[in-house]
């Protein structure tokens, strides 16, 4: 029962990382249609950011928020510099410049905060101690059912849980929410009711970078340290939480993401000579293969995911 | 009809696809209170006016709209200074709901959501079938209902001027007659402009103040629709009956 | 602009300027294991190594539009295969070439069918995961016992001893020795040998019929449909076929001495770097794996100790000397975003253009062949995943 807990909370918390990441990739998709493989180095590019905020003695709650903005602009920037006028080229060039962005933001992270480049394991890179949004000593813990729980976790849960309702809310009830599906849904309508589709799609890729950017600082604190292969995993965990949430779907990503926290923490942990920790991302990999074969359009997604 | 202003006026307008070349050099006038059909068989290039000037695509020539040049304008502004135009066939927001898809219509009003909430109300008693699906996902609706959806949507920007684009195409007849009416009662009733382009001659010329013809590109006869119905080569070759 | 001379293919011009590049290539392959350093050798065959993989990616972009980010699991096949064929059954390294190619085939098909499948970003996705999890796969602790978990496994290569024959030509031998005396230029000969191998594949396919009926698929879909082509069973053959090369030169690494699950070729850091070399010579090009890899490697070797400011040239220092580590993966990133604005068709692509015009060639009349269809008219290799779901 205990271990089952902490399993539980360890799982939801680092699920709701993933769900982050994979809103993200999710309010991308809708609007353009493109897969941004560099959405989980933009999160670890602010990420540092936050960090670096932190080591000048800016206090974390508001170099967080700072972060977040830095998030937001360089996503936003990378959609109307970059991103826009590649994609009138092909989906090959804009596929390509995403990883381009990916490589280049893992090589700024390394060249100016240090450490081996590009996503391993972490094996070698230089790790940073990264300051924690809740309580994150030894002894901050909380007693449910007789398992200790870490107050970090239950932190990182909560907040979360917060940020998706807000966002839920921005999705539904707000003129940009509104805009943002109606893009989604019909582009070319949206264009012949007045939404200026160029800013809506901007503030997508800002506002994914920037949640993104908080799922980087939440997961470094789960982490305790910070490495040029952070936000690779989650990366990877996070585009098979979107592939099981369906790929169009915003709530899908927020069940995706947290069901794979939890399969992937309840595997390594009840199957540790099956799964253990070399084999959590078998799990991702897994999941994405079995939801393509059964159900391409995920658990959520509108079936417009076509077959060829 | 000189002594009515000019609402919309287009000069030697053009505009394709790329390399492609649709519309030569197109010049109309769409006045204050009208219902102008442009008629035209398919591949004439009637869609691709719509779009020229609604601004979705590249574009050559004048169009001036109160008076103002619209030339350079972007589909946003264009919708903001009054033209709203409806998309062909199902145009609508599939996965938004019929109310969601009502409230985007209103997307570029600024009158605050009391003003938004009553025209939706206005738009519901004129369409009640929509009324009753206001909470269902736009996709679900039958063709006829996306196509009166599209409509409302277009209304609830309170547009000066409509553009409608086939909104017959792929309804029964009886569903067109039904449109056409309420179309014909908007611009009675409201004094609304409209400007609709179609291949079913029959039903648009009933309301048309004005009708032009259009040929591969090119306006090829002009006038009220009593003129061109009474012209044989011309009613024989278009018009069908 | 009018070009300053003509060439007629297939003409003596034309036969002229092939033999002059053929009998230069002959030479530099020559030189370099004759002459050159033990270094420059070791470079040249990681330019090779590299060469081998590109062109097999290449090979699936050219024929299904599609991109891999999965093959550097494939590379890892091939050098697992080989080092457990070797390690275990103690068979000669270069039998294993075929197993591998085998194995690497049916995981590449069995892999990409559910994603091929399906329109849209998934295949990268799938390979993409499958590049993270194959090095995690083989330390797993379950197949410990064949893989050597992540302490990986030594002595997959050749046994070098006094024994062995030394295929020497009038006692000059450019190909190395296999008593273990002079090595180097051995491994070069073999990446040279794979390199040629996957060259011809490529290049057969590319100018067969069964290659034009396949990029006709790849254009047009809906046609292929209708004809009756299984579209994904298709391109399931032709990435089993992409996957399989790409082991070969995974083959040549274990066949140096040892493999561990984190040499970087195998982990997704060799998916980036195939798919950089690719893109910079030219991805949809013949020879653009090739030229890529030559840049690639050069590059990476000559920045490789920037780290410290007082080895970058003076005149780059300025730019270089803030960065904490070597510049050539922020070069390479840098370098995929510009070359989609300015040149989609990389190096390779570049070349031509500059080359156009100074020198026009007239093609033979109509159906010779002579163009490149992986090259499509356009100058943009199209990708299958073509509209933006938002706006169907």
């Amino acid at each position: 029962m205990e271990l089952f807990l902490q399993r539980l909370v360890d799982g939801l918390s680092e699920g709701s990382v993933y769900a982050l990441i994979a809103l993200g990739i999710v309010i991308i998709y809708r609007g353009t249609g493109h897969l941004n493989f560099a959405q989980g180095e933009m999160a670890l590019f602010s990420t540092f950011v936050v960090y670096q905020f932190g080591e000048w003695g800016i206090p974390i709650g508001i170099a967080v928020i700072m972060g977040m903005a830095v998030g937001f602009t360089l996503g936003a920037v990378t959609e109307v510099a970059i991103v826009r006028p590649i994609s009138k080229k092909s989906p090959f060039a804009v596929f390509i410049v995403t990883i381009g962005l990916f490589q280049l933001l893992n090589w700024v992270d390394g060249a100016i905060w240090g450490g081996q480049q590009l996503p391993n394991t972490g094996v070698g890179s230089k790790q940073v101690r990264f300051p924690s949004l809740f309580p994150n000593n030894p002894t901050d813990f909380v007693t449910i059912f007789g398992a200790n729980i870490k107050i970090q976790s239950l932190g990182v849960i909560a907040l979360v849980g917060v940020l998706t309702v807000a966002l839920f809310a921005i999705f539904n009830h707000t003129r940009l929410g509104l805009a943002m599906r109606a893009v989604a849904a019909n582009g070319e309508s949206a264009k012949l009711v007045g939404i200026r589709t160029g800013r809506v799609l901007m503030a997508s890729w800002g506002l994914a970078a920037a949640i993104g950017a908080l799922g980087g600082v939440v997961f470094a604190g789960i982490s305790t340290n910070v490495n040029l292969g952070l936000m690779f995993t989650v990366f990877i965990y996070a585009s098979a939480a979107a592939t099981l949430g369906g790929f169009d779907s915003p709530g899908g990503a927020v069940v995706g993401g947290l069901s794979i926290g939890l399969i992937q923490n309840m595997a390594a942990g009840y199957a540790p000579k099956w799964v253990g920790q070399e084999m959590k991302v078998g799990v991702a990999f897994l999941v994405i293969l079995g939801v393509l074969l059964f159900r391409p359009s995920g658990l959520f997604g509108t079936s417009r995911v076509e077959r060829v | 009809m000189t002594s009515q202003t000019t609402l919309l006026n287009t000069r030697f307008l053009t505009a394709g696809y790329g390399p492609v070349t649709v519309l030569h050099g197109i010049d109309i006038e769409v006045n204050e209170g009208e219902i102008v059909v442009v008629l035209g068989a398919n591949g004439a290039g009637k869609t691709t006016l719509m779009r020229a000037i609604s601004g979705t695509i590249p574009r050559t020539g004048n169009i001036e709209f109160e008076g103002r040049s619209i030339k350079k304008d972007s589909t946003d502004a264009i919708v903001r200074a009054g033209i709203v135009q409806v998309p062909q066939g199902r145009g609508t927001f599939p996965e938004l709901s019929v109310a969601d898809n009502l409230l985007a219509g209103a997307y570029v009003r600024r009158d605050g959501a009391k003003a938004v909430a009553d025209d939706i109300a206005k738009w519901y008693s004129v369409f009640p079938r929509l009324q009753e699906r206001s909470t269902q996902r736009a996709g679900s609706l039958s063709g006829g209902e996306q196509q009166m959806l599209a409509i409302a949507r277009a209304l609830m920007s309170r547009p000066k001027l409509l553009l409608c684009d086939e909104p017959s195409m792929g309804l029964a007849p009886l569903i067109t007659r039904e449109l056409f009416n309420v179309i014909g009662q908007l611009n009675k009733e409201e004094g609304l402009s409209v400007l609709l382009v179609e291949q079913n001659a029959n039903l648009a010329m009933h309301i048309a103040s004005r009708v032009y013809l259009l040929e591969t590109g090119v306006i090829v006869a002009s006038g009220s629709a009593a003129e061109l119905s009474a012209d044989d080569s011309i009613r024989k070759a278009y018009l069908g009956f | 602009m009018k070009p300053l001379f003509t060439i007629k293919a297939g003409g003596p011009t034309s036969w002229a300027v092939r033999v002059v590049c053929a009998a230069a290539l002959v030479y530099v392959l020559l030189w370099i294991p004759t002459s050159g350093s033990n270094s420059l050798i070791d470079t040249a065959t990681t330019a090779l190594t590299l060469m081998g993989a590109a062109l097999s990616l290449n090979l699936l972009l050219g024929f299904t539009g599609q991109i891999s980010l999965g093959h550097s699991a494939f590379f890892g096949i091939g050098a697992y295969t080989t080092a457990v064929c070797v390690t275990r059954w103690g068979w000669s390294p270069l039998k294993t070439l075929p197993i591998a190619f085998a194995v690497a085939f049916v995981v590449g098909a069995l892999v990409s069918l559910p994603a091929l499948r399906i329109k849209g970003v998934y295949l990268a996705l799938v390979t993409l995961t499958l590049g993270v999890v194959f090095p995690q796969f083989i330390k797993w602790p379950k197949i410990e016992w064949l893989t050597g978990g992540s302490r990986g496994l030594t002595d997959t290569g050749f046994k070098f001893d006094k024994n062995n024959r030394t295929f020497e030509l009038f006692g000059w031998n450019p190909w190395g020795n296999l008593r273990g005396e002079n090595v180097k230029p051995f491994y070069f000969w073999i990446a040279v040998v794979i390199v040629l191998i996957i060259y011809l594949i490529c290049r057969g396919l590319v100018k067969s019929r069964v290659g034009r009926s396949l990029v006709a698929i790849r254009d047009n879909s809906t046609a292929a449909a209708v004809m009756g082509v299984n579209l994904a069973l298709t391109k399931g053959l032709v990435f089993g076929l992409s996957a399989a090369m790409c082991a070969l030169p995974g083959s040549l690494t274990a066949m140096k001495g040892t493999v561990t699950p984190d040499t970087a070729l195998l982990t997704v850091i060799g998916s980036i770097t195939f798919l950089i070399v690719m893109v910079v010579g030219g991805a949809g090009t013949l020879w653009g794996p090739i030229i890529g890899a030559i840049v690639y490697q050069f590059i990476t070797e000559k920045t490789g100790d920037w780290v410290e400011p007082d080895k970058i040239p003076s005149l780059l220092r300025p730019f270089f000397s803030w960065s904490k580590t070597p510049p050539a993966a922020g070069i390479f990133g840098l370098s995929l975003v510009v070359l989609m604005f300015v040149a989609p068709l990389g190096l390779a692509g570049f070349w031509k253009q500059v080359v156009g015009r100074v020198v026009a060639v007239v093609p033979k009349p109509a159906g010779s062949t002579t163009l490149e269809p992986t090259a499509p008219s356009d100058g943009i290799p199209t990708w299958q995943p073509e509209e933006p779901l938002a706006e169907q």
